[in-house]
């Protein structure tokens, strides 16, 4: 049975998740798994959104669940990111140098 | 022999109860639909229309209308109007006669439940014309609209939209289920023809027919203006019924008045704050979405509540902020959205429709002008794939419309905020604060599934767009594209820039 196995033996599991990048101006579904490292997420959440809607930035960006910052190498299983969570993807600087 | 004056008969055709002896009154009036709850069942014999018209009279002055309303569109049809008609108007219309012609159907089924279980008989005399009337809308709309089919293949909508799993639909259909098909009589009364009748949509077509001359659609104004003496006259239920109401149990009528102004004000804001603020032609507008939500809703939706005696929503602030960024959120969705519509959805941010926003909404470019710009320079590089979608807008368990709405901070950003709530042992996300007071509030009321929840649930194959769009009833003759990208990108050609994608990614 994988529901035993510590969580990184286990098979990936779909985690849709609510998420927003930055200043955009919806939130949208995007589908990772129990596998996906927060920079994944962050580049999946990015993808439907940064330089389409939203200006691309040369900085890095970081995963924001319930006010905490994810680290990039932190799977979602590892994360605790439960199915539907909502999550924000921010650029990773101070934020008195948000546009 | 002589006929009595009218207002000798007028009183007694109009109040034909008696007291029943065959059956129980609960028999012939079941609680669940009339909906009586505190109010003691010998109250409602004070119900008064103020309003007053008899059979006879009511049929003679429906032939008038109808015959007025068909010589006109027959003289019309064969003028060459509707081919010098602006694509922005006329999308404004395809979105009417696709999201109206069979609202007005579910009226009719609203106006009969009344008419069978309103608890006078006065009422329920003024119900059975409401349903004549409201089936008269549902064909005259479907008719109207049915004239372009031929022309233009998105008037086709104009019967299928709620035939449909299009996410508008579903919105709409979740909306006036809840305000229509739900409710006892009493709930009802005061949903539709008090706050949605009387609230908005009387007043928006008097609006609607204004707008439709000043584009030069006076087939369309002569349609609404037919409908809309209609309205004026059955939306006159909500008020004797909210009289008795409010006088037994206030705190009943306050939340259904509340409840329903919200969802009204929702989907106000996603249908006709785009149709007025982008998709009409800079020329011709008369006013902004704001300025008409001011001017003719408001003012006039909170004198009318505190005549009752009622005060104004829980939610007021968050709706008054509102009306600075729903819309606006909500046609930026709409736009990006667009092959999941049946209508052509102008983009109107140029230079000089920007500089109209931004008089009219002084934070327009600072929420919403950044992201039209990388929009715009994706357009102007062929970059049309950074412009289309490639998975789902969130949409709210309450009014199923895209979590759209920008929120300023303390410190002066504008953000996207999460409303979430776990319930049940699952994850519910809203677009707003009142979204999520109103789900909980109503909890045992919600069925509708969310597009979000059907495709979750594996019940869209194949998960993809194209399986999306399929769900969703569009083909690729109906689904919607910017009329014109050249008409607010071209200010723009040979600008600096940076920052865009790059074949869909950046």
């Amino acid at each position: 049975m994988s529901a035993a196995l510590p969580v990184e033996d286990q098979a990936p599991q779909l985690v849709p998740l609510n998420a927003i990048f930055a200043t955009d101006f919806v939130e949208i579904l995007v589908p990772v798994t129990t596998a996906s490292t927060m920079r994944e997420v962050a580049d999946a959440v990015a993808h439907h959104v940064e330089g389409r809607r939203v200006r691309a930035r040369p900085h890095p960006k970081v995963v924001i669940h319930r006010g905490e910052r994810l680290a990039p190498e932190l799977t979602v299983a590892e994360a605790g990111l439960r199915p539907l969570d909502h999550v924000t993807v921010e650029y990773d600087i101070d934020p008195r140098g948000r546009s | 022999m002589e006929l009595l004056k009218r207002e000798e008969w007028q009183g007694f055709v109009r109040d034909v109860d008696w007291t029943l002896t065959y059956v129980d009154d609960e028999a012939a009036y079941p609680e669940w639909h009339c909906g009586t709850g505190k109010v003691p069942r010998e109250a409602w014999a004070s119900w008064e229309e103020s309003y007053k018209v008899s059979y006879p009279e009511y049929v003679a002055t429906q032939r008038e209308k109808e015959a007025s309303a068909y010589a006109v569109k027959a003289a019309l049809q064969r003028s060459s109007t509707f081919e010098h008609l602006d694509e922005g108007w006329k999308s404004a219309t395809k979105m009417h006669f696709g999201g109206v012609a069979l609202v007005e159907y579910a009226a009719v089924l609203g106006e009969l439940k009344m008419a069978r279980f309103g608890l006078s008989a006065a009422w329920r005399n003024m119900a059975t014309f409401g349903q004549l009337d409201e089936l008269r809308h549902a064909q005259i709309t479907t008719f109207f609209g049915h004239e372009f089919v031929g022309k233009d293949a998105q008037y086709d909508w104009t019967l299928k939209t709620f035939h449909t799993n299009d996410w508008v639909p579903i919105s709409l259909r979740n909306l006036f289920d809840g305000m229509i098909i739900a409710p006892n009589v009493v709930d009802l009364a005061i949903e539709l023809p008090l706050t949605f009748e009387t609230g908005f949509t009387n007043l928006q077509f008097v609006a609607l027919a204004a707008d439709a001359l000043g584009a030069g659609d006076v087939n369309f104004a002569n349609m609404i203006s037919s409908i809309q003496t209609d309205e004026a006259r059955h939306s006159q239920q909500g008020g004797p019924t909210l009289e008795i109401l409010v006088e037994h149990d206030p705190v009943r009528a306050q939340w259904v008045i509340d409840k329903s102004f919200w969802g009204s004000a929702r989907a106000f804001a996603a249908l006709t704050g785009p149709a007025m603020d982008y998709y009409t032609p800079l020329e011709h507008r008369k006013q902004s979405y704001r300025e008409f939500m001011e001017e003719w809703i408001i003012d006039q939706f909170i004198r009318t509540i505190e005549d009752y005696g009622l005060k104004k929503p829980w939610f007021w602030d968050e709706f008054m902020r509102g009306l600075d960024t729903w819309h606006h959120g909500l046609h930026m969705g709409l736009w990006y959205w667009r092959p999941t519509l049946w209508w052509r959805p102008k983009a109107g941010v140029s230079k000089d429709e920007r500089a109209w926003l931004v008089e009219k909404y002084p934070n327009w470019e600072t929420v919403y002008g950044d992201k039209w710009d990388v929009l715009i320079d994706n357009v102007n590089a062929d970059n049309m794939e950074a412009t289309l979608p490639e998975t789902l807008p969130w949409l709210c368990s309450t009014c199923h419309l895209p979590c759209c709405n920008a929120t300023q901070s303390r410190d002066g950003t504008w953000r996207v905020r999460n409303w979430q709530l776990n319930y049940d042992g699952r994850t519910y996300h809203f677009c707003t604060n009142a979204c999520r007071q109103i789900f909980w509030k109503d909890r045992d009321n919600v069925n509708h599934e969310t597009l979000i929840d059907r495709f979750l649930a594996g019940q869209i194959q194949p998960m993809d767009v194209g399986g999306i769009l399929g769900y969703m009833g569009l083909t690729p003759d109906v689904m919607g594209d910017d009329p014109d990208y050249s008409a607010w990108t071209r200010e723009y050609v040979g600008r600096p820039v940076e920052g865009i994608a790059v074949g869909g990614r950046s």
